[in-house]
């Protein structure tokens, strides 16, 4: 990558501290606060282990840290590709409020403090499993993988998997299956949900010469890949209800959401999203799709927490 | 191509904004110093440090390493127990 290549922004201004934040991508830092939160919860109810809140606290906020600490570092490293598409041409380093130098300095040192933290809460096997998913996001498939296959999405999904997992260690310093399950549930569900927006995106990604699967393969082949991921993601969806993991509560949201996804993945698979020639409709059911695929993942997770945190589980039956 | 020219205004306005950052920087540096103070604080509290437990490390990977750390803890609390005892006699011993 050279810096001749990262568009020069007309009018630098000063970076304010929404700048920073916006630098540790604060979305997808809920969305991995609340998966690891939800994989705690899960563990200490499973398990009978009851962690200190504090010390809790702590694990969760060292994992915020850490999913902003490899944000930081994708928007450093990313920051040419960033400058082209307009969706992020106005993140903090295109626009010209934070120089690029700072935003990598801040990942690395957020990337330390975090790891740091979580091993003075809980413990090593958790520190070392939030270590490892920064290096997977921020250098893996950042570095590696984005520029170079259509596959990046579905190999890179890895590295926002982890969290659940990282919540079940911080409580009993191991990674069961249910704690696994977790990690297949996020995994299945990244391509779907990132094609389904890339369908809409693509030409911003082909200007910025990201190879991702609309621009690489075409439309036809993204829509059946998001509906062959999104039969792959059912059964693994419901698959907590087979070990315990997941009670009535669990099965009636991942049963109910599970149909809709389906109904959804159909209805992408049967259009024209993503041809020259689709409608608005077309665009919008895409764009249906990415929603509905953020709230499915949402309410699962929020129905582990609300199983396993207060006090709704009804076993229906596991072989756990 | 030259470099722009900074007024008074920018260098104002960019002072401002470093003062700013810095002032957050002490704060993350403080709120640091005292998560780590009350984690420490907490892990000692929790620690049991006559058993097998060491601080920093909360969970055995298996229960059997937790057993035998855990026995190897009441034999070394065993040993120093028959050591005090064998001095004890031995002072006994020695007044009488």
């Amino acid at each position: 990558m050279s810096a001749d290549t990262i568009a020069n922004p007309a009018q630098p201004r000063l970076a304010t501290a929404r700048d920073y934040l916006e630098l540790l991508k604060p979305r997808i830092m809920g969305l991995v606060v609340f998966t690891a939160l939800a994989g705690l919860i899960a563990a200490s109810s499973l398990s009978g282990i009851a962690v200190n809140p504090v010390l809790a606290a702590v694990a969760i906020l060292a994992v915020a840290l850490g999913a902003g600490a490899a944000g930081a570092i994708n928007m450093w490293y990313d920051a040419d590709i960033d400058a082209i598409m307009s969706r992020t041409a106005t993140r903090p380093i295109p626009a010209g409020a934070v120089p690029r130098d700072e935003a990598l300095t801040m990942g690395l040192i957020m990337s330390a403090v975090s790891v740091l933290l979580m091993w003075i809460a809980s413990n090593m096997l958790a520190a070392g499993l939030l270590a490892l998913s920064i290096v997977y996001y921020g250098w893996f498939y950042t570095m590696v993988l984005k520029r170079r296959t259509a596959q990046n999405i579905v190999i890179g999904g890895a590295a926002g998997a982890f969290p659940p997992v990282i919540g079940w260690a911080v409580v009993t310093g191991t990674t069961p299956l249910d704690a696994w399950l977790l990690f297949a549930i996020i995994f299945f569900w990244t391509p779907p949900h990132f094609w389904a927006l890339s369908l809409v995106a693509h030409k911003e990604y082909k200007k910025a010469g990201v190879p991702m699967l609309p621009v690489t393969n075409g439309a036809a082949a993204t829509r059946q890949q998001i509906l062959i991921y999104t039969l792959l993601l059912t059964p693994v969806g419901v698959s907590p209800l087979l070990t315990g993991l997941g009670g009535a509560l669990y099965g009636a949201v991942a049963i109910g959401l599970s149909a809709i996804f389906l109904y959804y993945a159909g209805a992408i698979w049967r259009s024209r999203a993503g041809d020259a020639e689709a409608g608005a409709a077309e665009r919008q059911l895409a764009m249906k799709t990415f929603a509905f695929s953020i709230l499915y993942l949402f309410c699962l997770f929020a129905a582990l927490i609300f199983e396993h945190g207060f006090g709704l589980y009804m076993s229906i039956g596991g072989i756990g | 191509m030259t470099e722009p020219e900074v007024t008074h205004a920018d260098a104002d306005a960019l002072l401002k904004a470093q003062k700013r950052r810095n002032v957050w920087l002490a704060f993350a540096l403080v709120a640091f110093v005292v998560i780590v103070g009350v984690t420490t604080a907490i892990r000692i509290q929790e620690t049991d440090f006559s058993g097998g437990d060491r601080l920093y490390f909360s969970g055995y990977l298996d229960e059997a390493e937790k057993e035998a750390a855990d026995r190897e803890a009441e034999a070394r609390y065993e040993a120093f127990r028959a050591e005090e005892a064998a001095r004890a006699a031995s002072l006994e011993t020695d007044n009488e």
